[in-house]
């Protein structure tokens, strides 16, 4: 974690006070603070309808956030994400608007997704292209794969049974909710207990050492993306089955939301810290901070500026706070 | 096979311990190109025994216990370890051997926890295979017990950690997987006092656990302190091997250095001008403390000391590379701020840094574009550089400081490290400079080029050059100084004048052991 | 053409002189190729008019160039030519400033968005591609914020002339690209300041023990990148008579993968203008060849993402051989 307001907050060995000034206390503080305010300015955006709007239109950008974070834990980075949801959620409708199996329609974008992942995953891993520029391409190849295939055509006439994000478990729990908790509960058990999931760390914060604790950097990289081409595929899902007409278009901007909810949610750019309930927590956050926009009156158009001024936030904190600790560590 | 050192009576056993010795190696050879690092070279380490490796930069100390530590391979010569013969492909190998090696820094996660930087890639898991972290937690408190450390915790961040509590945790790491022998490489250089005492406290319960340790240092105070044996080791070679209760400091320093001074160091006489260079009283946090010295036309001045003594620190603030906290520096009688390296070459300093690789030159450019690199603003009219002239410079250059190359397009890269140090000196010479500082100057070059720059630092010297050379080699040093200072921790703590510089004093003044205060105090 | 004579003597010689003239037989038989596959092709008319739409690209993929060069990356060009289109027309329309002011004021925004890149990446020390892509979200951000979405048209008659008129027969903004190339590839290749930007990308550190002023140099680059991409929306709402706040998304792929195309490392260290105008040339006959044929616009991309891979692997393959050999 790295945006701690006490410096030596996250040195403590108390882990209670570790916990109250950790990033994610921070941000449920904030997601608290932020609804109070704009309840206080306009009662109606406390409205049971409102918030569960908010929660259920987006909890699949928290679902890719785990992935993504993830991803920037281990030194690399991802924009081809918001354009292999378009690719998957096109993908998805197709195979149901034809009359596969839903079985099928929900689960073929998922290998798709694992599998261009991976495959991007390998490029870096092994081919020592950076990250970015792979992204990059792909997500070129993917925008314009999607436009070219479908034709611009919107995919209509959907089958009920396709939303998936509408099926509310045991008639109370909703789906997207549903799924980013335990996806999110099960990512952070996972990395927190598992050797691989360690590994993650370690190859992002000294791939070096990490290699000489036995670790291989290369293969933690390809299972990283592939994971997340997992996260993206279930994220695709909740996006698409909300709609009732699936556009030919990737969702504008998504990739750097959900970099913006990764990176604000505590994973640091330079690698080798952060958590997956901190992502989720800021995806709520910047979720949450789009809508009280609008009841604020204040114009729905601003929203990726206010992104775009927490990420450049966020980072340059999380950058002088390193460069402080460091000059620090270094005096005697 | 042994060698005849070992027959002798006063180092045939083992201290105490009948049986096999935990580590033998013997008749190591190994060559890199161009170079022999070690011929012959035969070393062993009981249990618990404290065993120092002495020797100059460049002796073959970095190289032998990489070859102990599986890093490289030996081109002959065998290693054994509790009496198995070995051999070791890569370091994992001699991990599971049970050799450990204390690194300087580098190989901690600094956002994870001690705990965690212990046990990476080997934690305890619980019985469904996930990672046990309350023993983790457990064992790392239990090894910080056993090592009688109390201000570490298994929760905190390494990252946050001072350098000696990150190299506590270096240790910790080691032991946790069961090293039986710790290779310490200069282990004090970079630590405070209390620090460097707690250090020895871990050594010392270690040696009583049976652990081995392979320990290198320049401080002889710390190894009549420590160390039960000591070899030393002196141009690739074992040149003695003593136990350290029957040696004495003068002793090593002579098997270290005494070689025959040849006279491969014409330093002409010189008339000496007015200083061009002085120092008051110069601070830079945390290597330099207070450092005053002059530097006189057609002086040269030699820095000696030992690694970490902050000679090359004292170098880049007087650069610029790292601008002073406090303190004056004068050049030519004028009082100057040197906040950059531009404005350190603006005011006609010049540096030849002692990594020529990552600071000296531009190893992908061409001899052309490296010769010219420090005299862009003066070889260009409104911005455009002049290449006729560029050209001339470095052709200039080649022929004046002889340097081999195939043309001037070619990479310097590719040339051998003689050259590439000539084109250094010649990138700051063409700037025409008031005073140099080189720093290891001949370091990792062959004898010819060596004595050609020491040819030229005379002849540059007596046109009235100032001249500041750091450099380890004591012969080195001796042999081109007219004045020898000598630095350790941050300060200078002798001065010698060239008629009184002898390979004995000056050696005794950069180790701190006795006879320290042979020389003019400064 | 003597830049490229000139680089061969000062960076890898035999290297770069494969790639480049790999790149230009390629560019050759690629224009008999689809000259075959289309008479319309090879047209004067046609090349002029393709010079026209490469011009957008091609004026921020100049200091793009001398940006990877050094080391760095700036994925927020595209953002800001968004954001400079739209402080050309709302400037001019809502604060009511003269045309002329609203242009240099455009312009003035991009090098200030420029500059506030390359201030964080020297002071602050933040890695140009998170810095790039923050601003990128930023940038675009206060683009759509100050917009509303609104659009700007009914530009006066003159306006256009950058965009859709011609000199002497070659379309303006084409020659003001061409202008550029010149400027951009005399600076990089005989001024004081070209070199440096070398030696940085080589070896940043012994730039600055040699005393070159690296973190200026880099405050300029960037600056440079802004300011250029603010002559770009320029052109860019002159061509298209109307500004929009998503003007200029995806520039930035086109731009890179034409540098990189054009054998400029990724890793820094090596580069020129001239492959750059290859690179560019390239991309933009690719895309004509391919509308030509009729695959739609928005296809094309996929053909540039793939050649931006390709042309990186290539690129560090040669050069993993030739620090081998």
């Amino acid at each position: 974690m790295s945006a701690i307001p006490f410096p030596g907050v996250r040195a403590s060995e108390h882990s209670v006070i570790r916990m109250l000034g950790s990033q994610e206390a921070l941000l449920a503080l904030a997601i608290i603070g932020v609804a109070i305010l704009v309840g206080l300015d306009n009662a109606r955006f406390l409205a049971t309808r409102n918030l569960s709007d908010i929660l259920l239109g987006n909890a699949y950008v928290a679902v890719a956030a785990i992935g993504m974070s993830m991803i920037i834990i281990s030194g690399n980075i991802d924009i081809s994400v918001g354009s292999l949801i378009g690719v998957m959620a096109t993908i998805s409708g197709s195979l149901a608007v034809a009359g596969a199996p839903i079985v099928v329609a929900w689960g073929l974008p998922l290998i798709v997704g694992v599998l261009v992942m991976a495959l991007q995953g390998a490029i870096v891993a092994y081919l020592r292209i950076p990250s970015i520029v792979v992204t990059l391409g792909m997500l070129s190849i993917l925008k314009g794969g999607l436009i070219s295939v479908t034709g611009g055509k919107w995919i209509t006439d959907l089958p009920e049974s396709f939303h998936l994000a509408d099926i509310e478990l045991f008639g109370i729990l909703p789906m997207p909710v549903l799924l980013m908790t335990v996806a999110t509960a099960l990512a952070a058990i996972w990395m927190r207990y598992s050797a691989r999931g360690r590994s993650i760390y370690a190859t992002g914060g000294n791939p070096e050492a990490a290699r000489l604790c036995g670790i291989s950097p290369q293969r933690t990289v390809v299972m990283v993306f592939a994971i997340h081409g997992f996260f993206a595929g279930v994220a695709a899902l909740l996006f698409a089955t909300q709609l009732k007409v699936i556009q030919s278009t990737v969702p504008p901007n998504l990739e750097l939301t959900v970099i913006t909810a990764a990176v604000v949610g505590g994973v640091s750019i330079l690698g080798g810290v952060g958590t997956v309930v901190g992502s989720t927590l800021a995806a709520v956050l910047i979720a949450e901070i789009a809508s009280a926009l609008v009841f604020i009156n204040v114009s729905p158009y601003w929203i990726h500026a206010v992104q775009g001024a927490m990420i450049l936030a966020t980072v340059v904190a999380d950058i002088l706070r390193r460069r402080r600790r460091l000059a620090g560590a270094l005096t005697r | 096979m042994p060698s005849p050192q070992h027959r002798t009576a006063e180092t045939a056993s083992p201290l105490g311990v009948k049986g096999k010795p935990l580590l033998k190696v013997a008749g190591i050879e190994k060559s890199f190109p161009g170079v022999r690092a070690l011929s012959g070279v035969s070393f062993e380490v009981a249990p618990g025994e404290v065993h120092a490796l002495l020797g100059e930069n460049g002796a073959g100390k970095s190289t032998l216990i990489k070859i102990i530590s599986g890093v490289y391979r030996p081109d002959s010569g065998s290693i054994h370890v509790d009496g198995r013969d070995l051999r070791f492909e890569k370091p994992d190998d001699a991990r599971k051997a049970g050799i450990a090696t204390i690194y300087q820094e580098l190989l901690l996660f600094p956002e994870l926890t001690v705990a965690e930087n212990i046990f990476m890639g080997h934690a305890p898991r619980t019985r469904f295979g996930q990672l046990d972290w309350a023993e983790m937690r457990a064992r790392t408190e239990a090894l910080l017990g056993s090592l009688d450390i109390h201000d570490l915790a298994a929760a905190q961040i390494v990252g946050a950690l001072s350098v000696g509590n990150r190299q506590r945790v270096e240790i910790l790491r080691a032991l946790s997987q069961d090293a039986r022998l710790l290779i310490m490489d200069e282990p004090t250089a970079a630590l405070a006092e209390h620090d460097v005492k707690r250090l020895f406290e871990i050594v010392r319960r270690l040696k009583s656990r049976g652990v081995g340790i392979i320990y290198i240092s320049h401080r002889l105070d710390e190894i009549f302190a420590l160390a039960d044996r000591v070899t030393v080791l002196r141009d690739g070679a074992q040149v003695g091997m003593r136990r350290v209760a029957e040696t004495s400091s003068a002793e090593l320093v002579q098997l270290m250095v005494g070689r025959r001074i040849e006279n491969l160091f014409p330093k002409i006489a010189a008339p000496l001008g007015a200083p061009v260079l002085e120092v008051r009283d110069l601070v830079r946090r945390p290597m330099t403390k207070s450092v005053s010295l002059t530097v006189r036309a057609g002086e040269i001045v030699g820095l000696a000391g030992l690694v970490g003594s902050g000679r090359s620190e004292l170098a880049q603030t007087v650069f610029g590379v790292t601008p002073a906290d406090s303190g004056k520096i004068l050049l030519s009688g004028r009082e100057v701020r040197v906040r950059s390296p531009r404005e350190a070459r603006a005011f006609g300093i010049a540096y030849v840094p002692e990594d020529r690789s990552t600071q000296g030159l531009v190893r992908p450019m061409s001899v052309l574009h490296n010769f010219s690199l420090a005299s862009l603003s003066w070889l260009s009219r409104g911005g455009f550089i002049d290449r006729a002239a560029e050209e001339t410079l470095a052709r200039d250059g080649v022929a004046r400081f002889s340097v081999k190359t195939s043309s001037l397009g070619q990479i310097v890269g590719r040339l051998s490290g003689g050259n590439q140090q000539k084109i250094v000196l010649g990138k700051w010479l063409a700037n025409d400079p008031k005073i140099l500082i080189l720093d290891e100057p001949t370091r990792g070059i062959d004898v010819g080029a060596k004595a050609e720059i020491h040819r030229l630092m005379s002849e540059l010297a007596g046109q009235g050059l100032a001249i500041l050379m750091i450099s380890s080699e004591l012969p080195e040093v001796l042999g081109m100084s007219d004045r020898v200072l000598v630095m350790r921790e941050g300060r200078f703590v002798a001065e010698f004048a060239r008629a009184d510089a002898t390979p004995q004093a000056v050696g005794a003044a950069m180790m701190g052991g006795e006879g320290a205060e042979a020389g003019r105090p400064t | 053409m003597t830049i490229l004579a000139q680089s061969e003597a000062s960076k890898v010689p035999l290297w770069l002189k494969r790639h480049e003239t790999l790149l230009a037989a390629i560019l050759v038989v690629a224009l008999a190729i689809l000259g075959l596959l289309n008479e319309r092709f090879l047209t004067l008319d046609n090349l002029l008019n393709q010079g026209r739409f490469l011009t957008e690209v091609g004026l921020i993929a100049l200091p793009m160039t001398f940006v990877i060069i050094t080391g760095g990356i700036d994925l927020s060009v595209g953002s800001i030519v968004g954001l400079c289109a739209i402080m050309l027309g709302y400037s001019w329309k809502a604060f009511g400033f003269p045309l002329p002011l609203a242009i240099a004021f455009a312009v003035g925004v991009g090098a200030l968005a420029g500059f506030v890149n390359g201030l964080l990446i020297t002071r602050v020390r933040v890695p140009p591609l998170i810095m790039t892509i923050a601003t990128l979200a930023l940038y675009r951000g206060l683009a759509e914020g100050v917009s509303q979405a609104h659009s700007v048209r009914n530009y006066p008659e003159w306006f256009f002339s950058m965009g859709q008129g011609q000199w002497l027969g070659v379309p303006t903004q084409l020659l003001l690209l061409l202008v550029g190339v010149v400027v951009a590839g005399v600076a990089l290749d005989r001024t004081t300041f070209g070199r440096a930007l070398y030696v940085i990308g080589n070896n940043e550190t012994a730039a600055r023990f040699s005393g070159l002023p690296v973190d200026a140099i880099k405050l300029v680059v960037y600056t440079l990148s802004g300011l250029m991409a603010g002559l770009s929306a320029w052109v860019l709402v002159s061509r298209v008579t109307t500004t929009r706040s998503d003007m200029g998304i995806g520039y930035e792929l086109d731009v890179i993968a034409a540098v990189v195309l054009g054998g400029t490392s990724i890793f820094g260290g090596s580069g020129t203008i001239w492959g750059t105008v290859v690179g560019l040339v390239m991309i933009q006959l690719l895309k004509n060849g391919l509308a030509l044929t009729g695959v739609k616009g928005d296809a094309t991309i996929i053909v540039i993402g793939a050649v931006l891979i390709a042309s990186t692997l290539i690129a560090s393959s040669l050069q993993a051989r030739r620090e081998g050999g």
